[in-house]
């Protein structure tokens, strides 16, 4: 067993972990806080995958960003105070069993599934200078269509968020 | 760890946000759901990218594509769940049935 190992096995502990207390839990501020773990996991599973860059925009916009909007949506929508209405039973069956029979599926397909694997690239590959070539040279209009979505996104929570009806 | 370890870790957290998705009784917590699939498919672009793709730069791209769409998409959630506890105090969405019939 190599340092290596342990660490990803850490990774991998950290994230389901998280990803279990994001859905059990009751509580509100539980399920965020699991989230924000889980997403810990992850990064580094990217770091692992051979991807600082990335790790490092998952910690920066997913936990820095987005975990930190819901907690203030959390608090602005007294969700922390309203007592949690109990879990629905029917419900919470139908859905164990649904996404039950949809692990199954996907096991099953991973099991079939030959994939094929490459030797990996080089060092110079995984450069994050590569990322922003192939940013603004390759997918250039994806870049750009992103940029659009998320200034329309803006624009849109503010004019749903806005506190009086009378449209502009 | 091999591309089939990294396939099932993101398919057993992809399924726990389908649950957690599915079950939850508040708002804030299906959005929850939402992003821990989102997160178990940047997973595997990144486990694919990793051993099976020859030029790395392209998974990555995706993903933070998808961490980009991932923000928009949460900024418009949850200005609707305020919009919504300003107008039903509630944010529970077995209570908000209006256009279910």
């Amino acid at each position: 067993m190599t340092a290596e190992m342990i660490v990803v096995g850490v990774f991998v502990v950290v994230a389901v972990a998280g990803a279990v207390m994001a859905v059990r839990s009751q509580q509100i501020l539980h399920n965020i806080i699991g989230l924000g773990i889980s997403l810990f996991g992850i990064a580094g599973l990217f770091l692992q995958l051979g991807s600082p860059f990335v790790a490092a925009m998952q910690v920066l916009i997913y936990i820095g960003g987005i975990v930190v909007a819901i907690v203030f949506a959390m608090m602005l929508s007294m969700a922390m105070t309203i007592n949690p209405p109990a879990r629905n039973l029917p419900k919470t069956i139908f859905a164990a069993i649904g996404s039950g029979l949809f692990f199954a599926g996907l096991v099953g397909l991973l099991s079939k599934t030959q994939f094929a694997t490459r030797p990996t690239a080089g060092d110079e590959a995984w450069a994050v200078s590569r990322i922003g070539n192939a940013l603004l040279e390759h997918y250039n209009l994806v870049f750009e269509t992103l940029s659009v979505v998320l200034l329309l996104a803006i624009v849109g929570a503010i004019l749903i968020a806005r506190r009086d009806k009378t449209p502009a | 760890m091999t591309l089939e370890m990294y396939l099932l870790l993101s398919a057993v957290l992809f399924c726990l946000g389908l649950f957690g998705a599915l079950a939850q009784r508040n708002l804030i917590a299906v959005l929850i759901g939402v992003e821990l699939m989102m997160n178990a498919a940047s997973l595997n672009f990144m486990a694919f990218n990793r051993f099976s793709v020859t030029d790395p730069s392209t998974g990555q791209v995706f993903v933070l594509i998808i961490i980009g769409l991932a923000a928009a998409e949460v900024a418009i959630f949850l200005s609707i769940i305020l919009n919504l506890y300003r107008q039903r105090r509630t944010i529970d969405p077995e209570s908000i049935t209006e256009l279910r019939y």
